[in-house]
């Protein structure tokens, strides 16, 4: 009996392959690399918008972290009818993952967005080869140099008041969002290094990580997540050891988005800081999410560097209307004609939303 | 059930001869005890009628090389199961041995090969990596198998742990010479012809290398399980271990081997697993272990431990891959995907208690 269920189950598949299927009418499918991406959630809340406003019929499918998984779930849309994809990869800095997509989606068009399928101009080969792809993101340095700079500042102008312990030196905690991620690695790098160029500028000591014994010199969320959970875990365990008693408190503290920066001002509450009348540990995340800014508002967390949701929806929403339009990718970001983007210098195929600073003025 | 039409004609005379109650109770328990087939079916004739797209030649390709693809490492975890135990350690190894494969197999002239001194990827050295990951994974698997045979300890645990340590050995090998985490990609030609070359063409879909590998495998398995007496001495440990014990099975080798076998199938997943995703990310193979688990559960693998068939986690993965498959083309959030595969793992869980409480 089962075995017959099981056969007729598969035949369903087979019997009515003499109908064709053309799917006449458009159709836009999102792909994202997880579901719970703060930041990548606002996103999609103006896209989603942008895209009931052109009228198309569009749908979102994410991958859960899962690069194969992503890989099946485009080819099953290919096969489902869609005509455009729009890809979050999961696997971001790779253009090995990138060809393996655009291989599986032929002639169909392909707008890659925010997760970068290339470090330092790796992925301009694969978009100059592509006749159907470009990329719409920011320029993954351009965050880690804004924040290290909004660091620096920030630091130079309250130096004394923010060296808790008196000893002349600021040291600070790093929370990295992923190990391999291009944005991961370079706001890791430039947020230490360009506020330390700051200093130095300004005739200070550079900032000193708060573990000697960590010669990372940063704590990475090890599920890749990003998370305000792994930060504020992390952060939890560091105030055991560095504390004021201990005289050699976390006098600063630099995250690579706004969700971790969350979750190490949750943590620094707890122990009494940042809240009405306490001391506050500066905290800079980047993003610029509605949570984040709330924060800042209430002065528990200081900076952050504003990446452009709506700037991105929309740069992705024109770029889909004008290629179902039957522009060629490259075209349609030509035609975008907006202060908010550039096209990258060295890439055609490229587009970038500007970053801004933000620190709630 | 060698002959389903004999078996057909077996039952309908059967039917004939029963009275009113029992006829009754064949319907019911029919429905019943083929609840989830009978509810797949209505599935896909429903998403038929909405995405003609679905019953395509490019669909069924599309089907048979994700099934390709999730089968070996059910395949391995099924012996596990069969234990009356599981294994949370497939994803991990088969993300490292994924890895593995890649640092191994990278093109000789990619500007961020990991180790230059490995020689040109040919035939031999791609056995060679195949045999390399394979045996890792079987390590592993052995290490399970022990801690599980030797120390009485439940695998839950004892995979939890090789789980994390494997993903620590992960990380470590990520950030080899001044790698820093980054992905492993410029995988070789060759390798990507061996395993992802076209085999045949069904319609649209290319239906590539693997999909043969699956196959041999799967008839491998079969025939571990099915005609050798390490394959009765696993299923008799599952039943009833002591009992297996007193009748002179030797349970902790068949415990050992089990997982030592389950380990060089996900040696063998890992070795895909590459060119599946175009590259390899120290992320490669989180929570696979999930699938293959659910896959084997809803194919009749009962973790009451001494049952399952290796035509039902076929047909396990062939279902999941359906549901997957079909609500990717609706176009359903995969959010509700989530919720969908809980109910369905659920309800195929109970119903297979369900026959094991009447029997009893």
């Amino acid at each position: 009996m089962k075995k017959i269920l099981a056969l007729v189950l598969t035949l369903t598949m087979v019997f009515a392959l003499s109908v064709p299927a053309f799917a006449a009418e458009p159709q836009v499918e999102v792909f994202w690399y997880e579901e719970s991406d703060v930041y990548l959630s606002t996103v999609r809340a103006e896209l989603n918008n942008e895209l009931d406003a052109l009228g198309v019929k569009y749908n979102n499918q994410f991958a859960g972290t899962d690069q194969a998984k992503q890989l099946d779930q485009i080819r099953t849309a290919i096969y489902g009818g869609a005509n455009l994809l729009v890809v979050n990869v999961v696997t971001s800095g790779d253009p090995d993952t990138a060809q393996a997509i655009l291989d599986e989606a032929g002639d169909i068009p392909v707008i890659f967005f925010n997760r970068a399928i290339g470090t330092d101009g790796t992925d301009n080969e694969v978009l100059d080869a592509a006749e159907a792809a470009c990329f719409i993101g920011t320029d993954a340095p351009e965050a880690g140099h804004m924040q290290g700079k909004m660091v620096g500042d920030y630091v130079v102008a309250n130096y004394d008041e923010i060296d808790l312990n008196g000893d002349g030196a600021i040291s600070y905690a790093m929370f990295k969002g992923q190990e391999g991620n291009v944005e991961a690695i370079y706001r890791t790098q430039f947020g230490q290094e360009d506020a330390d160029a700051v200093l130095a500028e300004a005739g200070k000591p550079a900032l000193v990580y708060f573990d000697a014994e960590n010669t990372d010199k940063y704590q990475v969320d090890l599920d890749g997540a990003w998370s305000a959970k792994a930060a504020t875990e992390y952060m939890d365990t560091n105030l055991v050891t560095y504390n004021e008693a201990n005289g050699n408190m976390i006098e600063l503290v630099i995250c690579n988005n706004d969700g971790m920066a969350e979750g190490v001002v949750a943590s620094l509450q707890k122990a009494g800081y940042n809240i009405d009348d306490g001391h506050v540990v500066p905290v800079f995340g980047v993003d610029a999410t509605d949570n984040a800014k709330a924060l800042i508002a209430d002065g528990a967390m200081t900076g952050t560097v504003k990446q452009d949701n709506v700037g991105m929806a929309q740069a992705i929403a024109l770029t889909v209307q004008a290629v179902l339009d039957g522009a060629a990718p490259v075209d349609a970001l030509a035609s975008l004609n907006d202060e908010r983007f550039t096209i990258a210098p060295d890439c055609a195929g490229k587009l970038f939303v500007a970053y801004a600073p933000y620190t709630g003025e | 059930m060698a002959n389903p039409i004999a078996n057909l004609q077996r039952i309908s005379a059967e039917y004939s001869q029963m009275d009113k109650k029992d006829k009754r109770r064949f319907w019911t328990d029919g429905i019943l005890n083929n609840a989830l087939y009978i509810l797949m079916l209505a599935f896909c004739i429903y998403t038929a009628i909405k995405q003609p797209n679905f019953v395509s030649w490019g669909s069924l390709g599309n089907l048979i090389v994700q099934v390709a693809a999730y089968l070996p490492m059910a395949l391995g975890i099924a012996g596990c199961i069969v234990l009356t135990g599981t294994d949370l350690s497939a994803g991990r190894v088969c993300g490292l041995t994924a890895a593995v494969t890649g640092v191994f197999l990278q093109k000789s002239d990619f500007a961020n090969k990991m180790f230059t001194s490995l020689p040109e990827v040919n035939g031999w050295w791609i056995a060679v990596t195949l045999l390399t990951v394979i045996a890792i994974g079987a390590l592993i698997g052995l290490v399970n198998g022990f801690f599980v045979a030797k120390f009485s300890l439940h695998p839950f645990i004892v995979t939890l742990s090789t789980q994390l340590i494997t993903y620590g050995i992960i990380l470590w090998f990520f950030a080899l010479n001044g790698n820093n985490g980054q992905p492993i990609s410029g995988l070789s030609a060759e390798y990507k012809d061996f395993v992802g070359g076209e085999l045949f063409r069904l319609g649209p879909a290319r239906i590539p290398m693997y999909v043969l590998y699956a196959v041999i495998l799967t008839a491998l398995m079969w025939f571990i399980w099915n005609k050798t007496s390490f394959g009765k001495n696993m299923f008799a440990v599952g039943s009833n271990a002591e009992a297996a014990r007193v009748s002179g099975v030797n349970v902790f080798w068949t415990t050992v081997l089990v997982h030592t076998l389950a380990g060089a199938m996900y040696g063998y997943s890992g070795f895909v697993e590459g060119y599946r995703a175009g590259s390899i990310a120290a992320s490669t193979g989180l929570n696979y272990e999930c699938d293959a688990i659910a896959a084997c559960v809803i194919g009749g693998v009962s973790f009451v431990g001494g049952t399952g068939k290796i035509s039902g986690i076929v047909l396990g993965v062939v279902i999941l891959r359906i549901i997957f498959i079909a609500l990717t083309m609706l176009g359903v959030d995969s959010s509700s995907l989530y919720i969908i595969k809980g109910a369905i793992i659920l309800c195929a869980c109970s119903l297979d208690m369900r026959k094991y409480l009447v029997k009893k």
